[in-house]
């Protein structure tokens, strides 16, 4: 019994030390021959340099804008959820009627109850304050990495939306 | 040559078609990856797992990595190794899918390049098969001399 024992772990052991092996040669042999391809072809690509910075500014740049009165006409059809990507306390002091406060940090919190108050027709727009402001794209890149399926930036809105005495309200949300 | 130990046992025969299968499979991957690393890498990052300095290295390595594991698995090479490290990646590749279904993350699953949709628990499934049969093919292959070769008839 100790002599089957023995052999069947030998046996095993043979196998496990051959698999490792094999293994280690093929992602070695494909290890270098990457490598290698990689720096030859024409379009290479830094090995160790990917810049996520640039990535999110790339995305966020093809997230599509609204204007203000097609953003007004769709809040009058009641097909449309505001969300307002300012810091709470801006947000308290006046913000778009029935709109949310979702800041950037928080957006992938807040992406499952805000899906549960979306129509199958309806959208969400983010707006902040100034045309520079870079807080509803963030919210909204977030928003549509967290599955919310349309999502549209109204470039400085809160600006726009009180100049056109659109209704506004005040307080938390 | 005489035709030995067919169609019985099965197990062996069933391994040779999954080893095609997959290594069929590892090409048709490894085909849009190869052609643009930089659209791959951004796919890994979308999956929010590993550390930037690592995802063009892995971008680069990966479709490779499939190559060489098509290569092994179609021409009998090394197909213990081959079959392992497949095992390997599908168990990989499904902890990664299950991570971010969990999340509620909606990203392309790149699977097969560009042309993937979001991800779902069907790519979950579909992982988990391909390990279960790089595992079969793993325990249960002994290649085409298997069936043709007198001494194997023997045992």
């Amino acid at each position: 019994m100790k002599i089957f024992y023995r052999m069947h772990k030998t046996y095993i052991g043979s196998i496990l030390n051959s698999t490792l092996k094999e293994s280690a040669i093929i992602a070695a042999i494909a290890l270098i021959f990457a490598i290698s391809f990689n720096l030859l072809r024409s379009s290479h690509i830094p090995l160790l340099g990917f810049s996520s910075a640039n990535l999110i500014k790339q995305q966020q740049a093809l997230i599509p804008e609204i204007n203000i009165r097609d953003a007004y006409d769709l809040y009058l059809k009641k097909k449309v959820v505001f969300v307002d990507a300012r810091d709470p306390l801006s947000f308290a002091e006046g913000h778009i009627a029935g709109a949310l406060n979702i800041y950037p940090d928080e957006a992938s919190l807040h992406a499952a109850t805000l899906k549960t108050k979306l129509t199958s027709d309806s959208l969400v727009i983010t707006y902040c304050d100034g045309p520079q402001c870079p807080l509803s794209k963030e919210t909204a890149h977030t928003l549509l990495l967290r599955g919310i399926p349309m999502v549209k930036v109204l470039v400085n809105g809160w600006n726009l939306w009180l100049n056109a005495g659109y209704p506004v309200t005040k307080g938390k949300s | 040559m005489k035709l030995r130990n067919f169609p019985s046992p099965i197990a062996p025969v069933i391994a040779i078609f999954f080893r095609l299968f997959l290594s069929f499979l590892f090409f048709y991957a490894a085909f849009e990856k190869i052609a643009d690393p930089q659209e791959f890498a951004v796919t890994i990052y979308n999956y929010q797992i590993l550390p930037n300095f690592a995802l063009n290295l892995l971008a680069v390595t990966l479709p490779w990595l499939e190559v060489f594991l098509a290569v092994c698995l179609f021409l009998g090479i090394y197909v213990r190794g081959a079959s392992f490290l497949s095992s390997l990646l599908f168990l990989t590749f499904a902890t990664a899918l299950s991570i971010n279904l969990v999340r509620g993350l909606d990203i392309s699953c790149g699977c097969f390049g560009k042309s993937s949709e979001s991800i779902n628990w069907f790519y979950l499934v579909r992982d988990f098969t391909l390990f279960l049969m790089s595992l079969f093919v793993f325990f249960f292959n002994r290649g085409w001399r298997h069936f043709f070769s007198p001494s194997s008839a023997s045992k």
